[in-house]
């Protein structure tokens, strides 16, 4: 059992996320983490499909891609009309969405791809904007009652 | 892809087609200067009348929706069409020489965004003419601003006029944030930038996103008055608080977009007449991007007598009173900077000072107000127009000020009379303050702000009087500031290139600085990098970096040297076959172009269109199609024709 | 759109500028901002929608009147469109120009299909009885739904611009950044519909009238 916890938490003698932060620390960094290289094939799949080197995907990625945000429309209508969830319907929305929103921001848009500072500033606009307006929503619930 | 061209592109450097077709920033800024500063005077005109108005009791010289028209015109004026347009003219002449670029990013934006301004600026003051001025306040409160209540044109005309001056705003902001991320020169890292360029930055973000929601809130307003809609009907259950809400999302950001750039103008003239690096860098550049961020959540401070509840009140008292916190920081690193120089008295020094001071009474009774019991007694009295009148007066409008006596010598060539120019900042902190700090007493004994007038035993009679006499005070010192503009261009005395020992890059070129600003594009080592070129002796003293001298990348730039002196390889190679507009100096420049023009035409008159008939609109849309296509098919640069490749 | 920059560009073999202090393009940080600009135009209306959510006085109301099978197929084109926007960028860029062409001609089919469906879907509305003038139901919907399609509009006349630019041969590998940008704006409109068909369609579509509201009967 301990075996387990240090294969777990540890790799040559210190914890698997202290990894090598720059090829200048470490000149051969490793980057196993705690599943040995069981993720190697995954990730040289995913750079094979996404042309990782390219900066952008390929067409059978977006079409992958595609594929999934129909699938998460179909899902969503399907839950509305057929699922009966109550208070729950919101919340499911709101995720299934949201993964919606982030699927075409990071792929589509190629945040995923592109420098960080694009990224940068969609998330600062986007969180100054919900930020703000989650706060009007809640000022206008609960702020004062409208005399009708 | 050719689209046909009606005009031939413009190539005159002289006359008033130049003007039109410019790109250039520094004439772009120029227009901006006197557009604005025109209107400056169009709302001071405003504000002395209703001052005439309000110096006696009972006064009977303008009727009380003439006095709604004043003082709804005088705050729009002053806030979107003086104290914004007249930062976006030092942001044009200042912002690319003090990075070391040739021009903004999108020359042709500019040149737009100046356009949209101009035609905005007309269409709203245009409801003079027609009668129906504006009357619902500079913020506009719905539903009182609603066709219900509110039927005539005015509001309509306010709200067209600020939705077109809002695409000018953003546009220009879009604009600036690039620039100023991507057109430094080597070397120049963030935070090796100037303070000012650093506002400007700060300012263009707030700009890029605040003004979004104040055109929503317009549109809103707007499909309301003119196609029934119910966004502001409270017949239909609309909230009588939503526009408040909104309009105070956007309009407290709008707070920091006139004050932030005065602050820049402020760190940059301090500096140079303390003759010392300015005290706290970092800190005031974070200070001012704190305060560009927690300016988003303090918006209802405005509406704490709405009734928003304890919760909500107590929240955005304390996010208010935080927000003094990087303002007192600002304060005090400019009291550093001056504290142990060896400081010159001159105007342009003299306005900073007083900015300072004016700055910390504004801002001290802007805290008072954070304080919901007292904001409670303070709402909607002169207590209110006398606090942000120290701050957009004292502060922005002195900081301008000092800026202009600043920077005039460098965009003329020649210096403005230092003797008319104490007159002139006399005269206008006298009456500024006999104007507005006895509005305090009167706010505190109750006199209700937007009154056309009181009755004679209210006890308000001399107080009025002092404030009407300091008004004309204040109008004879902006007097001075026009007569010493006309003087000194009569006089013309020489300034040099760098009058003042100045510190940033602006003060190393020619005054008035040439087409193309930088000969070379220089490398930066230092903040005030020009100082240290010049007094190299000074780095040991205030860098114990022993590399500070080395030249370093542009920040995020990712390639090392060899790539670097690869890229100076090929711009001067590039250079090499472009010297067919080079104005004998291998510099290319875009060319100037009617586009930005006609587009801004089109979309003022559609604006007028939404007022009178739709055919109209079709017009608009016509030009501004035209406008559209022309541009995006014009390239940057025309090819020059063969045989004319040395005709300059 | 396309103004750009003599002073500085040089572009690299992607067609992008790199000689800028961030290595990054200037047109493409135009637009970044701009979107983050939109998120708060959009921002504001979708806020607005929420804040009068259930608070009409008289009908009809969001379940007397939305259709979700309909507008589902409008949102799959949408997405849809996405898709073939940034299967168009992808081929333009590796300079597969007829592939690239017949993409963006799919992207402004695709738009102009949705639009067709906001369309009959406001007619369809207006037959049943709800207008803009009618609650702050039909004025908060149709104003977001209204603006979200000009938006549609304008990004079909870019994309058909750009798509006879590509077919005449001025939209290149080279210049892929011009098409880039129209992509990004397009996605920036497709993730707007996405958060709109959430909040009006997905949320909002079984409310009925609320307390003190007369149910709706129809004209």
């Amino acid at each position: 059992m301990a075996n387990f916890w240090n294969k777990l938490l540890y790799h040559d003698g210190r914890g698997w996320w202290d990894l090598p932060r720059t090829q200048w620390q470490d000149p051969n960094p490793q980057m196993e983490g705690p599943f040995g290289d069981g993720i190697t094939p995954i990730k040289k799949a995913w750079d094979f499909i996404t042309a990782a080197s390219y900066h952008h995907g390929t067409p059978l990625f977006y079409v992958v891609i595609g594929v999934i945000l129909s699938i998460i429309t179909i899902v969503e209508v399907w839950a509305f009309n057929w699922l009966f969830l109550g208070g729950l319907l919101i919340p499911l929305m709101l995720v299934l969405s949201l993964g919606k929103f982030v699927l075409v921001v990071g792929f589509f848009m190629h945040l995923k791809f592109d420098r960080k500072y694009y990224a940068w500033i969609f998330t600062a606009c986007m969180v100054i904007g919900i930020g703000i307006f989650v706060a009007l929503l809640l000022l206008l619930e609960f702020g004062h009652q409208v005399q009708q | 892809m050719r689209f046909p061209r009606i005009f031939p592109r413009p190539k005159s450097e002289y006359g008033i087609w130049s003007w039109i077709s410019t790109v250039d920033h520094k004439r772009i800024g120029t227009l901006y200067a006197v557009t604005s500063f025109l209107w400056f005077l169009v709302g001071g005109i405003e504000a002395l009348i209703m001052r005439v108005q309000l110096s006696q009791a009972d006064s009977t010289l303008i009727d009380p929706e003439l006095f709604n028209q004043l003082f709804t015109m005088h705050g729009t004026t002053m806030v979107f069409l003086v104290v914004m347009p007249l930062s976006a003219a030092f942001f044009n002449w200042l912002v690319p020489l003090q990075i070391g670029a040739r021009d903004v990013a999108f020359p042709r934006l500019n040149a737009l965004s100046y356009w949209i301004f101009l035609f905005g600026s007309l269409f709203l003051n245009f409801s003079w003419f027609v009668g129906d001025a504006p009357n619902g306040g500079w913020f506009g409160y719905a539903p009182n601003s609603h066709v219900a209540f509110n039927p005539t044109h005015g509001m309509t005309y306010w709200v067209i006029g600020l939705n077109i001056l809002g695409i000018a705003s953003i546009a220009a902001g879009l604009n600036f944030i690039v620039t100023i991320l991507n057109m430094r020169a080597p070397g120049m890292t963030l935070t090796k930038m100037p303070v000012f360029t650093w506002m400007t930055f700060v300012t263009s973000v707030l700009i890029v996103l605040a003004l979004p929601v104040l055109t929503v809130a317009l549109i809103q307003l707007q499909v309301d008055r003119l196609y029934g809609t119910h966004f502001y009907n409270t017949a239909a259950g609309g909230d009588p608080v939503l526009w408040q809400h909104v309009f105070w999302l956007f309009g407290h950001p709008e707070v920091y977009i006139l004050i932030l750039p005065a602050m820049g103008i402020v760190s940059e003239i301090l500096p140079v007449f303390s003759r010392k690096p300015l005290f706290g860098y970092t800190f005031l550049v974070f200070a001012g991007v704190a305060i560009g961020f927690m300016g988003w959540f303090v918006w209802s401070h405005h509406m704490f007598t709405v009734g928003l509840g304890p919760a909500a009140n107590s929240a955005f008292a304390i996010s208010t009173m935080a927000i003094a916190i990087p303002t007192g920081i600002k304060i005090f690193n400019w009291i550093g900077t001056m504290w142990g120089g060896s400081i010159r008295f001159t105007t342009a020094m003299l306005f900073a000072i007083s900015f300072i001071a004016m700055f910390t009474i504004g801002g001290l009774s802007g805290v008072m107000h954070a304080s919901v019991p007292t904001d409670a007694q303070q709402q909607d009295t002169y207590f209110v127009v006398a606090h942000f009148h120290y701050v957009l007066f004292g502060g922005a409008i002195m900081a301008i000020f000092g800026g202009i006596y600043f920077w005039w010598p460098k965009a003329t060539g020649y210096m403005l009379s230092e003797k008319l120019g104490v007159t002139n900042w006399l005269l206008m902190l006298i009456g500024f303050n006999l104007q507005f700090a006895p509005q305090h007493w009167l706010g505190l004994d109750g006199m209700p702000r937007r009154i056309f007038t009181y009755a004679e035993n209210m006890g308000w009679e001399n107080t009025n009087m002092y404030a009407s006499a300091g008004g004309f005070i204040m109008a004879l010192g902006v007097l001075f500031f026009i007569i010493n503009v006309i003087y000194s261009a009569r006089k013309r005395v020489p300034a040099g290139d760098d009058p003042w020992d100045g510190r940033t890059l602006e003060w190393s070129i020619s005054s008035p600085p040439p087409h193309y600003n930088f000969e070379k594009i220089p490398n930066v080592a230092h903040r005030d990098d020009w100082w240290f070129t010049k007094h190299p002796e000074l780095i040991a003293e205030y860098y114990h970096d022993e590399h500070a001298g080395e030249l370093r990348a542009p920040s995020g730039a990712q390639f090392d040297d060899d790539d670097f002196a690869e890229d100076e390889h090929a711009e001067a190679h590039a250079s090499d076959h472009h010297d067919d507009d080079d104005h004998g100096h291998g510099i290319h420049l875009p060319d100037m172009s009617y586009y930005p023009f006609i587009l801004a035409i089109g979309l003022t008159i559609i604006g007028a269109g939404l007022m009178t008939y739709i055919p109209v609109i079709i017009v608009g849309v016509v030009i501004l199609l035209w406008g559209l296509l022309g541009w995006s098919m014009e390239p940057v640069n025309d090819p020059a024709p063969e045989g004319e490749a040395h005709g300059h | 759109m396309a103004s750009a920059s003599a002073t500085y560009e040089i572009k690299n073999e992607h067609g992008e500028v790199i000689n800028t202090s961030t290595g990054l393009s200037n047109k493409k940080l135009l637009m970044w901002a701009f979107l983050g600009s939109d998120v708060m135009f959009f921002g504001s209306f979708i806020a607005t929608y929420l804040v009068y959510r259930n608070r009409s006085l008289v009908g009809p109301y969001p379940a007397d009147i939305l259709e979700i099978p309909i507008t589902s197929v409008s949102t799959f084109v949408l997405l849809m469109s996405s898709l073939a926007m940034v299967l168009a960028l992808s081929y333009i860029q590796q300079g597969r120009q007829k592939l690239g062409t017949f993409w963006i001609f799919s992207v402004v089919v695709l738009g102009s299909i949705f639009l067709m469906f906001q369309v009959y879907e406001f007619n369809h509305f207006a037959h049943l009885g709800l207008t803009p003038r009618t609650n702050l139901f039909g004025t908060t919907f149709f104003i977001l739904t209204g603006l979200h399609g000009a938006h549609v509009t304008l990004g079909v006349l870019w994309l058909m611009f750009l798509g006879f630019g590509s077919l005449k041969g001025t939209l290149r590998k080279d210049n892929a950044i011009d098409l880039e940008l129209a992509g990004l704006y397009w996605h920036f409109v497709d993730i707007v519909w996405i958060v709109i068909f959430t909040v009006i369609y997905l949320i909002s579509a079984r409310d009925v009238a609320p307390p003190g509201s007369p149910p709706f009967v129809g004209h």
